[in-house]
């Protein structure tokens, strides 16, 4: 017999779009919040400082459940499926999109425009910035604009920072301290970063906000209840109108299926397991899946790519004062760079790179005992910084999410599959963007009179979103701009899935607001129907 | 441990189960460590300027390091891959056996001759980087490459404090580091 749980709002996934959601809507008063997650419970603050310490002697990883055995996915950017997401182990690091980014069709012939402005998302942007903890600059206003200031001052550059900054201004670019949602003083119970340089994968004090630091004061006070552990296997709608009303899911442990039910349902299962679940919730009246009319459900998925690289520089360095901590132009997100569209974030960072010590000596021969240190401290006398790009690009239609006729969860279902693929714009432009971003390195070291040691294009697309985006027109995209989807109105798709495109930024802060954006409507829904 | 005692346990290990067996060869290779010999090693190929004390640390910490290593153990994975990789094999008994034979007589040579052992034991082939430590294809390497990952090598090399990794106030940042203390 099916056990049924009853409430205001079923959440699915607890990632940090969720967490925003759910934050938001116990602030309005909902008066009732289950949050199903199909992951095991993140480990405990208290652990993480052991768990970081065998990270950092073995590599070993300090979340140890968070992934799913079984869920083996093609073509996935990263796994993590526990209480908090991938947030659990992010960066940290929390820029805005540029203005540009929400217009790029009528702006750039490219893409598609948002159904939404930058103007619009501020609001929400400002309001993720506060319940984050974002601890930032205020770049030059006609780079950065944004309406209110940061809730925190910016954690300050570090001494190797200054010197980078002192080579990028010859270099004629203006940079800033990174935003971060990493306290540069105590915030809201949390305390003030203290340069642990392990902000990814942990931060072993909890001066960054991951999504526990939602959790566990909504689950403690009573005003969340959170159920790992539980798969959603469905969305059903019943009876003749389009509302669903139930989410059926399993409990990993076994036992019989759980339904939720609700007057509201937010997926919040991130840029895979959100389309996923609505691409199995198919049915004889929704044979596509549910929120699925326009046939967009799992398509124009995507990310942006990188290109990286080292510049050797006649500079003092002190490498591992603030390692993880950058600085940020947008210099190049405002305006495309040349003729052809390429924009793209800039940041720089402290870097060992080409010093670090070594067993052999240029001619290959063994060092060993003084020599191997003597070695070390010729080659340290001067810096690196790191350096990399993100740039926009443009998704294909057809880079997408679909269901995987050859494997199977443990209960049968498909799972995903995810084949991202340029739009034949992005793909013709992205030898030329990334040897223009090669240029620009060059430029930048010949500034401050160094070299480009090495440079990298990665493959993979990273900060990945898309497979519900939103829009205006039903027939064009999955949910509106609230991310109510089109076909349900008691269904909402929050956070990366929503995204029209993913700009040339770290996507997270926008997620978190968008999210925001959608708990404000959803509060709006449960008051205006009792 | 002795080679034969080493045959012997090997033989054992193959009746029992695997994992078993590999956490027991471990602790048996750790503990079986000669504490002296592997000191001497340290003080063939650590730099000098450690002095004794910070020698010892060294050993007792890469000793320390060696006996929680996990075999199996599930590694960070990172963005951009959906791989879950883990740790490979201990190297603690290919460690005990190298430094088994690296002879009795080692201990009692002077560093310069101990460093020559070495370096006929470790081949002549072309050295590069410092490899993981795990991945050390001589204790010797896996020495050094333990100690140069350490917070103190950098601070060593720049003959700065930086404390890489530690907690460190915020504020300070901001500042050149302070020259690193000597002596004592």
């Amino acid at each position: 017999m099916r056990r049924v749980i009853e409430s205001d709002v079923c959440i699915i996934g607890s990632g940090i779009s969720a967490a925003m959601v759910a934050e938001k809507l116990a602030d309005l008063g909902a008066a009732s919040i289950v949050v199903v997650e199909a992951g095991d419970e993140s480990n405990r603050a208290a652990e993480r400082y052991a768990l970081r310490r065998r990270y950092l002697m073995y590599g070993e990883t300090p979340w140890r459940n968070d992934h799913l055995d079984g869920y083996e996915v093609d073509g996935i950017q990263s796994r993590s499926m526990q209480v908090g997401g991938l947030a659990m182990h992010w960066g940290g690091v929390t820029p805005r999109f540029s203005p540009e980014d929400f217009r790029v069709r009528s702006l750039y012939g490219v893409g598609h425009d948002w159904p939404i402005s930058y103007e619009e998302l501020d609001p929400w942007y400002q309001e993720a910035e506060v319940r984050l903890g974002v601890a930032g600059e205020q770049g030059p206003p006609e780079l950065d604009p944004r309406g209110a200031p940061f809730p925190q001052a910016a954690i300050p550059l570090s001494y190797n920072l200054e010197l980078l900054r002192g080579w990028t201004d010859k270099a004629g670019i203006p940079m800033w301290s990174q935003p971060s949602a990493k306290n540069s003083v105590p915030y809201r119970g949390r305390p003030a970063c203290c340069r642990n340089d392990t902000c990814f994968p942990v931060c072993p004090i909890g001066a960054k906000y991951s999504p526990d630091h939602s959790w566990d004061p909504l689950r403690s006070s009573g005003r969340v209840t959170l159920i790992p552990r539980t798969v959603v296997r469905r969305l059903e709608v019943e009876g003749p109108g389009d509302r669903v009303s139930r989410a059926v899911a399993v409990a990993r442990d076994g036992g019989a299926e759980t339904e939720f039910r609700a007057r509201v349902f937010v997926v919040a299962a991130g840029y895979v397991w959100s389309s996923h679940l609505l691409l199995l919730s198919k049915s004889s009246r929704f044979p596509d899946g549910l929120a699925n009319r326009s046939g967009l459900v799992g398509k124009f998925v995507g990310g942006h790519r990188n290109v990286g690289g080292f510049v050797s520089l006649p500079l003092r360095l002190y490498p591992g004062i603030n390692e993880q901590h950058s600085l940020v132009s947008k210099k190049f997100m405002r305006t495309p760079r040349g003729p052809r569209y390429l924009r793209h974030d800039l940041r720089v960072w402290e870097s060992a790179a080409g010093r670090e010590p070594r067993l052999g000596d240029a001619a290959g021969k063994l060092l060993l005992g003084d020599e191997l240190l003597a070695d070390w401290r010729r080659r340290a006398t001067t810096g690196a910084a790191r350096v990399r790009a993100y740039y926009d690009v443009i998704p294909d239609r057809e880079s997408a999410v679909t269901l995987d006729p050859a494997k199977r969860t443990p209960w049968n279902d498909p799972l995903p599959r995810l084949s991202l693929r340029d739009d034949p714009v992005s793909a013709e432009l992205r030898a030329p963007s990334e040897a223009a971003i090669r240029q620009l390195f060059e430029t930048m070291a010949k500034a401050g009179d160094g070299t480009v040691l090495s440079t990298r294009s990665d493959s993979f697309q990273d900060h990945p979103a898309g497979g519900c985006r939103m829009g205006s027109d039903p027939a064009q995209s999955v949910t509106d701009s609230w991310g109510r989807t089109h076909d349900h109105e008691n269904l909402f798709v929050v956070g990366a899935p929503t995204c029209v495109s993913m700009g040339c930024a770290n996507g997270t802060l926008t997620f978190s607001a968008l999210s925001l954006r959608s708990a404000q409507e959803i509060g709006k829904d449960l008051s205006s129907r009792g | 441990m002795t080679t034969t005692r080493r045959r012997f346990v090997l033989g054992v290990a193959a009746l029992v189960p695997l994992p078993f067996v590999a956490r027991r060869l471990h602790g048996a290779a750790v503990a079986s460590l000669d504490r002296a010999r592997l000191r001497a090693l340290a003080e063939a190929v650590l730099p000098a300027e450690l002095g004794s004390t910070g020698i010892e640390s060294t050993v007792v910490a890469f000793g320390l390091w060696l006996d929680g290593y996990r075999e199996g153990a599930e590694l960070l994975h990172g963005y951009g891959t959906g791989e879950i990789r883990v740790t490979g094999p201990s190297p603690a008994l290919r460690w005990a056996a190298q430094l088994d034979a690296l002879g009795e007589s080692f201990v009692s040579l002077p560093r310069a001759e101990r460093q020559a052992r070495l370096r006929t034991a470790l081949g002549t082939g072309r050295f590069a980087g410092l490899p993981p430590i795990d991945r050390a294809p001589h204790i010797a390497v896996g020495l050094l490459a333990f100690f140069y990952d350490s917070p103190y090598a950098t601070d060593l090399c720049y003959e700065v404090m930086i404390g890489r990794n530690g907690c460190r106030p915020l504020a300070t940042s901001a500042q050149k580091p302070l020259p690193l203390a000597r002596g004592g």
